[in-house]
């Protein structure tokens, strides 16, 4: 009996250990909320003192960034050299994990008082970060030092509202389309005639596996991701208002015609051995370095590794249209942005700045740029990159620029604004996942797919709705 | 039997420290998660709407919850199954008094050493589709095409072999202890009678064992429910689809990737009340067959 009770009462203390660890939540109190951004932007050229002596503390500011390995090593050297060349600042960059983790880690510490002065947050995150009421908008801190128009326009209008833009654009990507010129050759192709529809990578894949070159024909990375430059890049909407741009968006179209016109192709192409289902994020890469299957789409961030990794000549090319009556829209931004929080006192919000400032820098940006394989975010960096014979050198690296370049700025083209965006992509991932892989039905799949989506949208509206 | 403390005060003192843990970490926090589970709560937590029972209601209309929901189950069954036998005979296997079985019994431990990311990113190299050694033998010595990534079914048998293989050292230490406490006389009386080595086994040694395999028995249950994360989270992330997304990986992703806190809050309180009434029926029901010493 006596064994009994201690069993019992261990099991049940254990359980509620795991449990309760697993969802530990600090309360939600309310976090005092700092002065209005555009009044505490204006408020340091009064409370600055004289001159700060040579002695005087530098004022410390934290950046929270998802940048690993090679990439976390560009962002060392931007810290370092900024810290150099200023020293009334001090940044210290600190790496909080993947983009999710670090908007958790970000949000939770804001909670408890303790945000960073600036954070990275990936496009899904954007509406999120705009309805938190807890940021500084970048253009307010703006006086007129930084023209918004040397930003590149497809970069700037994503991650600007109403014409204003709210973050600090720092590494932006888009997909496009690899393909191994190797197996191009062999199956007789010519290697600098990539596919410019899906027809054409159709057919491409089924002549390069009939030539026993390759076992599938393609494969991509970001399933859901895809999905959604595939609606941009045809220009249509994938949600109500204007891509919820015009106002949080309540509707998802992914159950259009289109879009089932897209999964339904999508699926024919698996079901056939041409489309390799690859798994989420940057699975894929790995079966395309392997030379399981000639063509691969995947976001232009992954050209580096992929050159650096491939043995076979790598080629980039426009993402496919399909055919059919659709207007040109344009492919997506994505990657992440600078945000910088509403704690930061008046001198930390100075500093931010000078920080935004310089990452912005045509000199910065073309080292990051080349650093990493990330858009040149400014104008002037790109044009200092051409002259340099820079694109030229390295063809592959211009291939997605003058992509985003190439298209029409349509609120469809701008790309999706969701308040749970993490949620919805998760959605439309395993319903590809189970279009693609366990071949159910398009038109259902998608139906509940935007079934469950709209209801995230509602709930979020319900919170977020002025 | 009781000892008395002189002092009346020092008791408490002494209790203090662990009702302080279990206070702050258990005790606040699942009253916590109970308001919140009343809520819809924005990402920072700053706005707040009441909807009562709405959380808890959706929970149950929800395909994907339902899915986590039979997944779990599917999961910890195959985990507890593989585990227990599977330990129970290395156990019996590594009993015998032979030499160097010390080194032997020390290293059969060692898995459980591992941190669960350990132990994940070691399977998840050793099945990699392209690069995984194992899934590559399987492929050219068998023509199974092993892939965790994209074939759903492959993804949970490979998950649950994972989880089983981290509990075993766990499972054969208890099952060690609880075979050295057997009294052999009865083995030996019953060898002098003839029972042969299986029927010693099935009809001696496995009921004398019996408390330690329903310690064991609960222990993995709960793990298989709650403590395999890590695991998950480094290999399968759930995926693909949702074959492997289990309960508690469902509650991380809609907590603190989704950042609905009030929906996690509500999935927290259902597991709770899950293992509550899972652990008391297992008490229920098993409790009065084992024989205790």
């Amino acid at each position: 009996m006596n064994h009994r009770r201690i069993f019992i009462l261990l099991a049940i203390v254990l359980a509620m250990a795991f449990v309760l660890s697993a969802c530990a939540q600090p309360p939600a109190t309310e976090t005092p909320k700092q002065e209005a951004p555009a009044e505490a932007t204006a408020a340091p050229a009064e409370e600055k003192p004289a001159e700060p002596a040579a002695s005087e503390e530098p004022v410390t500011i934290t950046f929270w960034n998802a940048m690993s390995g090679s990439r976390g090593e560009v962002v060392k050297d931007l810290v370092d050299t900024f810290n150099e060349k200023y020293p009334k600042y001090k940044v210290e960059a600190e790496y909080t994990g993947s983009y999710a983790e670090t908007l958790t880690k970000a949000l939770a510490a804001y909670k408890a008082g303790e945000a960073p002065t600036i954070v990275q947050v990936y496009e899904v995150g954007t509406r999120t970060m705009l309805d938190s009421d807890a940021i500084i908008p970048v253009y307010t801190m703006n006086k007129g030092e930084v023209d918004w128009n040397e930003v590149v326009e497809p970069i700037r209008k994503y991650y600007s509202v109403d014409g204003n833009l709210y973050c600090m654009p720092f590494n932006s990507s888009t997909a496009m389309l690899y393909y191994n010129k190797d197996m191009f050759e062999k199956a007789g192709l010519d290697p600098e005639k990539p596919p410019t529809t899906w027809a054409e990578v159709e057919e491409y894949s089924k002549k390069i596996m009939d030539a026993g070159v390759a076992e599938g024909g393609f494969s991509m990375g970001w399933p859901a991701w895809i999905f959604e430059q595939m609606y941009a890049w045809h220009n249509q909407l994938y949600a109500n208002n204007d891509n919820g741009r015009s106002g949080l968006a309540t509707e998802l179209y992914v159950n259009s015609d289109f879009g089932k016109m897209v999964l339904g192709e999508w699926q024919r192409m698996a079901k056939e051995g041409v489309l390799v289902y690859g798994g989420r994020k940057y699975k894929a890469n790995d079966p395309f370095l392997a030379q399981q299957f000639p063509f691969l789409f995947q976001s232009t961030s992954s050209l580096g590794g992929i050159l650096k990794k491939a043995d076979f000549n790598v080629g980039t090319a426009f993402l496919p249209r399909f055919d059919g009556d659709y207007e040109k829209g344009n492919s997506v931004v994505g990657g992440g942005c600078l945000w910088v929080m509403d704690t930061a006192t008046p001198a930390q919000q100075e500093a931010a700045w000078e920080f935004l400032k310089y990452t912005f820098s045509p000199e910065r940006a073309v080292i990051w740029h080349k650093g990493t394989g990330y858009f040149p975010t400014s104008n002037t960096a790109y044009e200092m990159l051409k002259e340099e014979g820079w694109f030229e050198k390295e063809p592959n690296f211009a291939t997605a620029f003058n992509q985003i370049l190439s298209g029409n700025d349509t609120p469809a083209s701008r790309g999706v604004l969701l308040g749970p965006f993490v949620q919805i992509r998760d959605v439309m991932g395993t319903a590809i996942e189970e279009a693609v892989v366990n071949g159910q039905d398009v038109g259902k799949t998608l139906d509940n797919a935007a079934a469950e989506s709209n209801q995230l949208l509602a709930d979020y509206a319900q919170l977020h709705g002025k | 039997m009781q000892t008395r403390f002189p002092n009346k005060t020092l008791p408490y003192l002494l209790l203090a420290p662990s009702v302080i843990i279990v206070f702050i970490f258990f005790v606040i926090p699942s009253i916590q998660s109970l308001y919140l589970s009343f809520y819809r709560v924005s990402p920072l937590g700053n706005k707040k709407i009441f909807i009562g029972l709405q959380n808890f209601i959706r929970l149950f209309h929800d395909p994907g919850y339902l899915n986590s929901i039979v997944t779990s189950f599917k999961f910890a069954i195959f985990v507890v199954a593989l585990g227990l036998a599977v330990s129970m005979g290395v156990a019996v296997v590594a009993n015998q008094r032979l030499r160097g079985f010390g080194a032997y019994r020390t290293l059969l431990i060692w898995p459980y050493a591992l941190s669960p990311a350990i132990a994940g990113l070691i399977w998840a190299q050793m099945m990699d589709p392209n690069i995984g050694l194992t899934s590559h033998l399987l492929k050219t010595l068998f023509g199974v095409h092993f892939n965790y990534q994209t074939n759903g079914q492959q993804a949970l048998f490979f998950i649950s072999v994972a989880a089983a293989w981290k509990m075993l050292g766990y499972n054969i230490i208890f099952f060690l202890a609880g075979l050295q406490s057997l009294p052999v006389e009865l083995l030996e009386a019953a060898a002098i009678d003839g029972a042969g080595a299986w029927r010693r086994f099935w009809k001696i040694t496995f009921p004398m064992l019996s408390p330690t395999t329903f310690f064991l028995f609960i222990m993995n249950t709960l793990y298989a429910f709650f403590q395999v994360f890590g695991l998950v989270h480094i290999t399968t992330e759930g995926g693909p689809g949702r074959a492997t997304d289990i309960m508690v990986y469902k509650l991380y992703r809609d907590g603190f990737e989704g950042m609905n806190t009030g929906y996690a809050s509500a999935q927290s309180i259902i597991l709770l009340i899950m293992v509550a009434t899972l652990t008391i029926l297992q008490f229920r029901y098993a409790g009065s067959r084992v024989h205790y010493q």
